[in-house]
């Protein structure tokens, strides 16, 4: 016990990744690790995932922060999950919520029941219309979830929208405040043991050279150690997810704060819109073969809903993922480690997995092989799932007004995604998993979001008789939009119970 | 086309499980029950001890406690006690519940493994109440809160009774019973089967034929699907079963010992010996079985579940339960039409993932071993595959266990067993650091004496079956 040891821990890089790693290290294993970060305020924070999922919010209890404060802070919104506009086709709206359809219950799910209405020729409302959770953000409303599994309310799940700019600065505040060393300056030189290869120490530009015995590379896209130091290759996913770049710039808000982020598909990509308590994100994520960053630019600028905050700002990026995220005593966690673009908000939740993984196989020397391994199989499996999503959102489409849609819609996706979209073609099979993000009702939403309708319906949705089933869908239907009217506004809410500080 | 009719070939457990579990939960479907007797080789069909997901398989059928279990005759068990799987160890219990309770968030085993380490600590068994109570010879099902609030148990059948319980169920709900035996199988041009023929030379059609005639498998095995062989890893070969010895007063544990070339038990109402020919032998007339699986139970319109599908040693008990899984998995992903390869490949990935992660934990017994002699010897040198191998380097490095999707034998059994058989963990995990060995030690202290506590008063099995007789007696 007291022979422990605790290792030097030098994480390089002070954005969202490196802060969340520091609060989560010094909070969770305070005698493990003496935890320095080196940043450097020359070089720009991302500040990406200004949307987040729910899994955010087991980060914020481990670290004991009080969700209230935090949102505060962060000058946060709530999100009940993402609108797509236009993805399936030109005018298309549909939610994917963090919730189910239906009462969440029962042997079959709700969509084969829903599936067998609707190839049976009778008129029935989306199935989006069956989840309370989206219409509760289609209504802008907002409560917290009910415990209660038997009631409708239980159906639900919730993360936040918050500024990602403000949210590194608070949890610095909580990394300092247990004890974490903060050096400014840049890396400019990885130093390596000759025999072993690990490395021993970065150089600062001033001189400076800080010792380790472990690296968590927080630097971003840069890859600084894992990537320029170790020169673990990349693994290119472009041929499926094209997008390479993106233009950013929040406006004043105008229309309403939706308790959901918004993602609305563009000629050459698509355009978040993601509404905090002060001002609107927005974003325009393309592919730069198929437009200009001017043509981007411009055609962000006329989308946006009130006046500009900022000057559009231009980023680049590549998707895909270092081979390995963890190699010798690096661990790379965030855009160091890979990039996916935030359609699905999965970039903070990569950045909390990745470092959930490091605290449950914090090693104890920088011999780690089991961890190592053990922690890169865990953050494949991550990756690999999260790919299938993204590309199922790019390639079920119907458009073909662009040549990014003809391309997206005609290429070759990997194998693993196109028997689960033919399994849901055929019969609405979703194949399930009890572990990890995008359960069940995420593939499904975006399946029949998108116009994958399944041609038949698991047989024991034939039970009912059909007038039994269409007035049980009825009552559901009402007992949904009842619900849902009784709850507060989602800035009534907001009001209520996190408002930020008046504005400085 | 929609699938309507389903035929099921075996008249043993699986097969009659089967017939009844599709006929109640998909009414519409047409299911006949071609009802051939198994041989004692289909283990799923003849192995009297089962896992708690009986008693859910039950639930899903509406077989309550007073059909499943007191008018068929069965008895309640909580687990199994281990003996001499490791020399120099005590017995140990594995029984279906978690030990101990979590400290301050970190989880009780990772505190129980830094105690063990620094020094001398209680057997991990003795902080889990079900064992406990089974050792004590008591039983009651899992209460609303408490300690007793989170165990599982799980059924040693009188196999013929059950199985004529079943036979009512399934014409109760509708199957249609063929009789005759089976004289042949014809299959269409791309492997599929069209119809059976019977002895009296008359075919029987169906959309969907579901394999329950044991390891011999007169459906499925004629379309050559290929097989996995688990004999190097697992050589027990042989079995004698018998009818155990009648006791007044019956232990919800079954007593599990090694011997020279491989294990007996004895339960409530079976015994009997497993053991490797090459290593061993029987004066009475065994039965054989090689460990092994298919690669694809669903090929084409046929369906292989119980022993047709998998062969394992019955260590463990996974022969039924692996059936009751297949047909809950088939049920859950009836086509709607004419079976799909796609469909097809995915029930064969769940089934053969569920299989192997069985066999794993059935393993596991053998390659934590410690015992002289060449069985025990051969048995605990051979590699084993990735999966376990996997599992037992995270563990015997820092206790963890990882996560598979398919796993039959939650962390409770797992920990169980890998701590029964003296596995301790290289490292303490970082996060019981929070909690002070003091702290830990008077936590389990307080446990162990809150166990003793909730275990007193308890009847014992024999007693408590007594009542809940007398209570079905009352109500009827």
């Amino acid at each position: 016990m007291a022979g422990q040891p605790s290792l030097r821990v030098i994480i390089v890089g002070g954005g969202t990744s490196g802060w969340m790693t520091a609060a989560a290290l010094a909070r969770l294993l305070p005698k493990r690790c003496r935890l320095h970060v080196v940043e450097s305020e020359a070089i720009g924070v991302i500040g990406v995932g200004e949307a987040t999922l729910p899994h955010i919010r087991g980060f914020i209890e481990k670290l004991g922060i009080r969700e209230a404060d935090f949102m505060a802070w962060t000058r946060g919104t709530f999100k009940l999950g993402i609108e797509f506009r236009d993805w399936g086709n030109l005018g298309d709206s549909y939610i994917h919520p963090f919730g189910t359809f239906g009462r969440g219950k029962g042997d079959v799910d709700f969509h084969h029941y829903w599936t067998r209405l609707r190839s049976a020729g009778i008129d029935i409302p989306p199935l989006e219309q069956f989840s309370y959770g989206c219409m509760l953000a289609r209504a802008n409303r907002f409560d917290l979830p009910a415990s209660d599994p038997a009631q409708l309310a239980s159906t639900y799940g919730y993360a936040y929208q918050f500024d990602a700019l403000l949210f590194a600065p608070y949890l610095r505040s909580i990394a300092e405040g247990l004890g974490t060393h903060r050096t400014e300056g840049k890396v400019v030189e990885v130093l390596r043991d000759a025999l072993r290869g690990d490395i021993t120490a970065i150089r600062l530009e001033d001189g400076q050279i800080l010792e380790g015995d472990l690296f968590v590379d927080c630097s971003g896209f840069r890859s600084l150690l894992l990537g320029e130091g170790l020169e673990e290759p990349f693994e290119d996913w472009n041929h499926w997810l094209p997008a390479d770049r993106a233009v950013a710039m929040p406006c004043r808000t105008e229309t309403a704060v939706t308790p959901y982020t918004s993602a609305v598909a563009m000629p050459a990509g698509w355009r978040w819109r993601i509404p905090l308590q002060h001002r609107t994100g927005n974003g325009y994520v393309y592919a730069s073969a198929f437009t200009s960053d001017d043509g981007a630019a411009q055609a962000l600028t006329r989308a946006v809903e009130g006046a500009p905050l900022a000057d559009p700002r231009l980023l680049r990026f590549r998707a895909g993922r270092r081979r390995r995220s963890w190699v010798r005593n690096c661990v790379a966690i965030g855009l160091a480690s890979g990039f996916l673009e935030p359609l699905e908000s999965t970039s903070i939740y990569l950045v909390q997995q990745a470092i959930t993984a490091l605290v449950e196989l914090f090693p104890d020397s920088a011999e780690a092989t089991v961890e190592r391994d053990e922690f890169n199989r865990l953050i494949d499996l991550e990756y690999d799932r999260i790919r299938d999503f993204l590309i199922l959102h790019y390639h079920a489409t119907r458009r073909s007004d662009s040549e990014f849609w003809n391309y997206v819609r005609t290429m070759a996706v990997p194998d693993s995604l196109a028997e689960k979209i033919e399994l849901f073609r055929r019969a609405g099979r979703v194949v399930k998993y009890r572990e990890g993000v995008f359960l069940d009702a995420s593939w499904i939403a975006v399946y029949v979001g998108q116009g994958i309708v399944p041609e038949g319906h698991d047989p024991r949705a034939g039970g009912p008789d059909t007038a039994t089933l269409l007035q049980a869908m009825k009552a559901l239907h009402g007992e949904i939009a009842a619900t849902v009217a009784r709850v507060p506004e989602h800035l009534r809410y907001i009001d209520g119970y996190c408002a930020m500080a008046a504005a400085a | 086309m929609s699938l309507k009719r389903v035929l099921v070939a075996g008249g043993g457990l699986t097969g009659w499980s089967t017939a009844a579990a599709l006929k109640r939960r998909v009414p519409m479907l047409e299911v006949t029950i071609l009802p051939l007797a198994t041989p004692p080789s289909a283990l799923a069909d003849h192995i009297a001890t089962t896992l708690p997901s009986i008693l859910g398989f039950h639930a899903d059928l509406g077989i309550g406690l007073g059909d499943g279990v007191t008018r068929t005759g069965s008895l309640y068990r909580l687990g199994a006690r281990f003996c001499g799987w490791v020399e120099g160890l005590p017995d140990y219990v594995h029984a279906y519940g978690p030990h101990g309770t979590a400290v301050d968030g970190v989880s009780f085993h990772h505190l129980w493994a830094r105690a063990a380490r620094d020094g001398s600590v209680a057997a991990f068994d003795t902080f889990s109440p079900a064992a406990a109570m089974a050792r004590a010879g008591k039983f009651v099902p899992p209460g609303d809160d408490g300690l007793l609030a989170s165990h599982g148990f799980a059924l040693t059948l009188d196999v013929p009774r059950y199985r004529r319980m079943l036979t009512a169920l399934a014409r109760h709900v509708g199957v249609r019973e063929q009789p005759g035996a089976l004289a042949g199988v014809e299959t269409a041009a791309d492997g599929a089967i069209e119809a059976l023929v019977l002895d009296d030379g008359s075919r029987i059609a169906a959309d969907l034929y579901c394999d329950c005639t044991g390891p011999q498998a007169l459906l499925h095995g004629p379309l050559q699907a290929p097989r996995e062989d688990w004999r190097r890893w697992l050589p027990c070969d042989r079995l004698v079963l018998g009818d155990a010895e009648p006791v007044q007063d019956p232990s919800p544990l079954d007593c599990v010992t090694a011997t020279a070339s491989g294990w007996h038990w004895t339960s409530a109402l079976q015994r009997g010996t497993v053991y490797s020919a090459a290593h061993g032998e029987s004066e009475e007339e065994p039965i054989r079985f090689e460990a092994g699986a298919t690669l694809e139970p669903w090929r084409h319109n046929v369906v292989a579940i119980g022993d047709a599908a998998v062969t394992l040693e019955p260590l463990e008990w996974g022969n039924l339960h692996l059936a009751h899984s297949a047909i809950d998995r088939l049920i859950t992903m009836l086509p709607a039409g004419a079976p799909h390869p796609l469909e097809a490949a995915e029930f064969n990935r769940q089934a053969l993932a569920e299989a192997r992660r069985v066999r794993d934990f059935v393993l596991l017994h053998y390659v934590t071993s410690r015992r002289d002699g060449p069985f025990w010897q051969d048995v605990a040198s051979v590699a084993p595959p990735e999966s376990l191998a996997h599992t037992l380097r995270l563990f015997r490095e820092r206790g963890r266990l990882p996560y598979h999707e398919e796993e039959t034998f939650d962390r409770n059994s797992w920990l169980a067993v890998l701590f029964g058989q003296g596995v301790l963990p290289r490292q303490t995990d970082p996060l019981a650091d929070s909690v002070s060995p003091a702290d830990a030690h008077a936590a389990m202290a307080r446990f162990g004496a809150g166990i003793a506590r909730a275990i007193q008063p308890l009847p014992t099995l024999a007693a408590f079956h007594a009542a809940q007789s007398r209570h079905l007696h009352e109500r009827a």
